[in-house]
């Protein structure tokens, strides 16, 4: 028993009780979260968690933990500074635990060293013996030291100017995620005042700590700094306490999931329209950086401050999530582009929005069933999308390039037809979308068409990824028209116009359909480009996946965006979407689809 | 009733042919209009109706709805609104730029019950 | 010396104030855009309600302008109550400055779901009024129409197209074309498409009514919300027979789109002066309604016609009268 006790109390303190109660709450509540979302995984996601663990997948997921939890490549393609910020706090306090342990591992030599040993390392350090080795990490301890506070520092100047480090906008923070910022920030400094008054009583030189501490000893007598040092270590592993415990609960739970996220989208785990446990993974790898603000134009042009994602994933988390704060999103996926965790941020917008509707009756959509207003025929069907049909020069302009290249149509929807089905899939109405997804699958299965073309990038959307057409390939206009151009069944004179060019949200980052536009507009005359474009082109405001902003919005959205394109200087603004075409066109000049532009250009 | 489908007399005999502003509870839709208060600037074009992807299938007249439902007459407004798609062709033709497609779904959502 | 008045505009309301300004012994100089004046009036066969040539009125205006210094194709670029500064750089000095910009038509391709510039047989009433003028009213493959619709409010009371005010004249102009085709094709269907009528000037009640009665003008209240063309280049239209509640789907030989008015592009040049305000619709604001409506805010600047709202031809006419006896008033009393 003596022995034991002895053991024990070997490297103890009473200061160390603080830091232990706060690990080990950290410990169980992290294993018990684990535990649970691991537990209730579909079948199918932990099919493929057993397969991953055992294939190659695993060093791929080594090497981007390294790159994302400990470098944060991404976040420096944000803005460098922000970066370095990232990465000195998370590299940077790795190391000191890593090489911390080495060092009181190669020092606490006699019996059985408890964790807190380590952490408070230089209290219970014997006094040094002066070897190489010994200098060498005290040094290499005080640099990584330095490295972390670096990054403290830069921490506290982006509250002040967060623009210096590449953002407009910082997150709002809840109370909670304030107390574990302040213990965060706190931990360094303080780290640094008791390893240096300990330093400077035991005369461990190294040139941080030791220095400092040797200065606090011969500036403020070693009475004083003995009992600063007693108080010193108390604040350190109190405040640890407190960012321990506070870290499940709070933003910092994202330095324990983002490491597992990684493993499972390595192992091809994925969130779908249903909620699924698989989600926890996303929602709380989330540390609330803030890179999703400053893209967002609900912020930006229409000064909603609330239901960016870093906010609706905190609802979410929180189970607060209001149905106004799940349906105010374009959805547009600038955001997620830009995610430094590589959160898939519209699946679970999405699929958040499922709880706020209801389950379809058995008859609803019965009246579609004999629905069926398609006219012509042919091996290429034509599925213009309902807001084509409020576009007629679309219509037209298809219509002369069926006719130019000779080809035999099969017009599904020109005089009404039934909806794709994805506005209800954006409005949470899956089910019921399910509904006549279906009945348009058994359309164009009925009709014998090996081509589906469509002027609606919502539509090819869907198409692309919730109908199961079998055989029928499914092409954008843009892609079709490229390849009548291509293959010489079309071909167009080029004009003396400047055009610029607006990538649609659901054509661009929705289905990564950049460059055929783009082609085809060169062929039909000069392309002067925005500022933004491609995948961080930004969206018209009417998104039919926003349920919640009302016209005012979205025209200040439509009309900051034109005056982002006037920049360009261009004649015409080509766009390939009728919903985008309607909303821009209040506020930029000629808009025009690329259709119209192709048909315009025809040589006979 | 295929008769009876075709011609709309604006009455049927289950029914008091008088909207009773009296007797009819307005709490809901004095929620719709507190959710959603252009929903009050409609005036009646009919633009959605003659656009509407469900109307040109079936017989659905979300104009009618919502004013049914702003005079308290919330029968049956929760099941004729399932019959819309949600395609968004109304609002881009609404001359008062009334979010059609919000006001469908608050207004499923508040009269779920009925 | 004689004081000069610079008249920004060529239309009804520049040319009756220049008219005036001569009876009160001042020097107007009116600044026109284009090549002539007359402004609008030249596009206008015959005036609601009492169907008098446009001409008529013009000749009638033009009668009064002897001695009036008149500068065609000249376009204004700044305007101060001392100065105007011409697209081309030349600048002139003055006493006062009354702004008769007027409007502009309201551009129909923009309502592009009723294939304006698209469908052969989609017109405006700008194009309808030629067609009335030149005498010469037919589709486009130069036959008779027998069944024609006329929708109201294309580019009025439209938040889509920023079009959010009420245009006033175009609810009598669609009634008088009714009743125009009617005259030249007595045996056409007419049916006008409405969202409310507006009947505010005098005679204009009368004149609908006897569009109804006399003229067996069908109104059918529903807006339009869109066309297509079939194969032999008709036009279907669908709306909603508000008054019945159901879709109404119909196929017309000619669709007349009545167009609306929309503030003048010139009004952006004119915002740049200090102290002119426009309305969120773009036209002009006046110092207020009731009492200082031909008074921009800026003293030494007035408004005349269509340049702070939709007017009609004879008030807009009024407009003119007054702001020129305010401008030589407010020339009269300086120092």
């Amino acid at each position: 028993m003596d022995i034991l006790q002895g053991e024990i109390f070997r490297y103890y303190d009473h200061f160390v009780i603080p830091f232990n109660i706060g690990v080990w709450v950290l410990f169980a509540v992290i294993v018990y979260k684990y535990v649970r979302w691991f537990s209730r995984l579909t079948p199918e996601d932990k099919s493929l968690v057993g397969r991953g663990l055992f294939s190659r997948k695993v060093f791929g997921a080594v090497g981007e933990v390294v790159s994302e939890s400990l470098l944060h490549r991404r976040i420096f393609r944000v803005d460098p500074l922000l970066g370095y910020m990232h990465m000195s706090l998370a590299l940077g306090w790795f190391l000191l635990i890593a090489v911390g342990w080495v060092e009181a591992s190669m020092h606490l030599t006699e019996g059985f060293a408890p964790l807190h040993a380590h952490v408070f390392y230089k209290f219970f350090a014997p006094s040094p013996a002066g070897s190489t080795a010994e200098t060498v990490l005290s040094n290499v301890m005080d640099l990584l030291l330095l490295f972390v506070l670096s990054g403290v520092a830069l921490a506290w100047f982006k509250r002040l100017r967060s623009r210096a480090l590449g953002m407009k906008r910082t997150t709002k923070h809840v109370v909670g995620d304030k107390v574990a910022l302040a213990a965060l920030w706190l931990i360094f400094p303080v780290r640094l005042l008791a390893e240096s008054a300990q330093a400077g009583l035991k005369s461990i030189p190294s040139f941080l700590t030791g220095n400092l501490g040797e200065w606090m000893v011969s500036a403020l007598g070693e009475g004083f700094v003995s009992g600063f040092s007693a108080v010193a270590w108390w604040v350190y592993s109190i405040v640890l306490a407190v960012f321990f415990v506070s870290m499940p609960f709070s933003r910092y739970m994202h330095i324990f999931t983002e490491i597992p996220l990684i493993f499972l989208r390595r192992f091809g785990l994925r969130s779908r329209e249903q909620r699924s446990a698989f989600d926890h993974f996303q929602i709380e790898a989330c540390s609330r950086c803030g890179v999703c603000i400053d893209p967002c134009q609900l912020q930006a042009d229409a000064g909603i401050g609330n239901v960016q994602s870093v906010y609706f994933l905190r609802d979410r988390r929180y189970h607060n999530l209001a149905g106004e704060v799940a349906s105010n999103c374009l959805m547009c996926g600038r955001c997620e582009t830009r995610c430094p965790v590589g959160i898939e941020l519209n699946t679970l917008r999405l699929n958040s929005r499922e709880k706020f509707s209801a389950l379809p009756a058995d008859d609803r959509y019965a009246y579609v069933a004999t629905a069926d207003r398609s006219s012509g025929g042919g091996r290429v069907g034509y599925f213009a999308g309902c807001m084509t049909l409020l576009t007629p020069r679309i219509l037209h302009s298809m219509e002369r390039i069926f006719d130019t290249a000779g080809e035999q149509v099969w017009w599904a929807d020109r005089d009404g037809g039934v909806c794709c089905g994805r506005p209800l899939k954006l409005s949470g109405e899956t089910e019921a979308a399910r509904r006549i997804m279906d009945h348009n699958s058994l359309l164009f299965a009925r009709h014998g068409i090996d081509t589906l073309v469509t002027s609606c990038p919502i539509c090819l959307k869907v198409f692309r990824e919730d109908y199961d057409l079998g055989p029928v390939e499914v092409l954008h206009h843009t892609e079709y028209i490229q390849r009548l151009l291509s293959q010489g069944k079309l071909e167009i004179g080029k004009q003396d116009i400047l055009y610029t060019y607006h990538d649609p949200c659901e054509l661009g980052r929705g289905c990564g359909i950049y460059d055929q536009p783009r082609d085809i507009i060169r062929r039909a005359g000069r392309l002067a480009e925005a500022a933004e474009i491609r995948d961080n082109a930004r969206c018209c405001g009417g998104s039919l996946a926003n349920l919640e902003i009302g016209e005012s919005s979205q025209q200040r959205i439509a009309a900051s965006l034109s005056y982002h394109y006037r920049q360009t200087g261009a004649d015409i603004l080509v766009t390939s979407c009728p919903l985008c075409k309607k909303t821009i066109g209040r506020s930029f000049g000629e808009v025009k689809d690329i259709s119209e532009v192709v048909a315009g250009a025809i040589r006979q | 009733m295929a008769i009876e489908r075709s011609i709309n007399w604006g009455y049927s005999i289950s029914r008091p042919r008088a909207v009773d502003m009296d007797a009819n509870e307005h709490e809901a839709a004095a929620r719709l209009l507190r959710k959603l208060p252009e929903l009050q600037a409609c005036i009646t074009c009919g633009s959605c109706v003659a656009t509407c992807t469900a109307g040109n299938l079936t017989e659905f007249n979300f104009r009618m709805v919502h004013t049914l439902v702003r005079r308290g007459e919330y029968k049956g407004a929760y099941d004729e609104l399932n019959k819309c798609m949600l395609c968004g062709k109304c609002r881009l033709v609404c001359p008062r730029g009334i979010n059609t497609r919000a006001v469908v779904m608050a207004v499923k959502r508040i009269l779920g019950e009925y | 010396m004689t004081e000069k008045v610079i008249i920004i505009g060529g239309g009804v309301a520049g040319l009756q104030a220049a008219a005036t300004l001569l009876e009160l012994g001042l020097k107007p100089v009116v600044v026109e855009k284009t090549t002539h004046i007359g402004g609008k009036l030249n596009d206008w066969h015959k005036l609601f309600p009492s169907l008098t040539p446009a001409s008529a009125v013009l000749a009638e205006l033009k009668s009064r302008l002897e001695g009036v210094e008149i500068l065609t194709g000249t376009e204004a670029a700044e305007i101060t109550p001392r100065s105007v500064t011409m697209t081309d750089g030349r600048r002139m000095e003055a006493d006062a400055v009354i702004v008769a910009s007027g409007f502009d038509v309201f551009p129909a391709e923009l309502k592009e779901e009723y294939g304006y510039g698209l469908y052969r047989n989609v017109y405006t009433t700008v194009d309808l009024e030629r067609m009335f003028a030149e005498g010469r009213v037919h589709l486009h493959d130069g036959t008779a129409p027998r069944r024609v619709a006329f929708l109201h409010c294309v580019g009025s009371r439209d938040e889509k197209v920023d079009q959010r005010h009420c245009s006033r004249v175009c609810c009598i102009t669609g009634v008088k074309q009714a009743m125009e085709i009617k005259a030249v094709f007595p045996g056409a269907e007419v049916y006008n498409f409405y969202m409310d009528i507006r009947m505010f000037g005098p005679g204009y009640e009368e004149m609908y009514r006897e569009a109804q009665e006399n003229y067996n003008i069908h109104f059918i209240r529903g807006r339009i919300s869109e066309a297509g063309e079939t194969q032999d280049r008709r036009i279907q239209i669908k709306a909603e027979d508000t008054l019945i509640g159901r879709p109404l789907k119909m196929t017309v030989d000619m669709l007349v789109l009545i167009v609306g008015m929309k503030a003048g592009r010139s009004n952006g040049a004119l915002a740049r002066c200090p102290g002119i305000e426009l309305r969120p619709s773009r036209f002009a604001a006046p110092a207020d309604s009731f009492c200082s409506n031909v008074y921009s805010g800026v003293p030494g600047i007035f408004y005349a016609g269509t340049v702070t709202a939709p007017k009609n031809v004879g008030e807009s006419i009024n407009e003119g009268v007054a702001a020129a006896v305010k401008a030589a008033g407010y020339i009269r009393s300086k120092p």
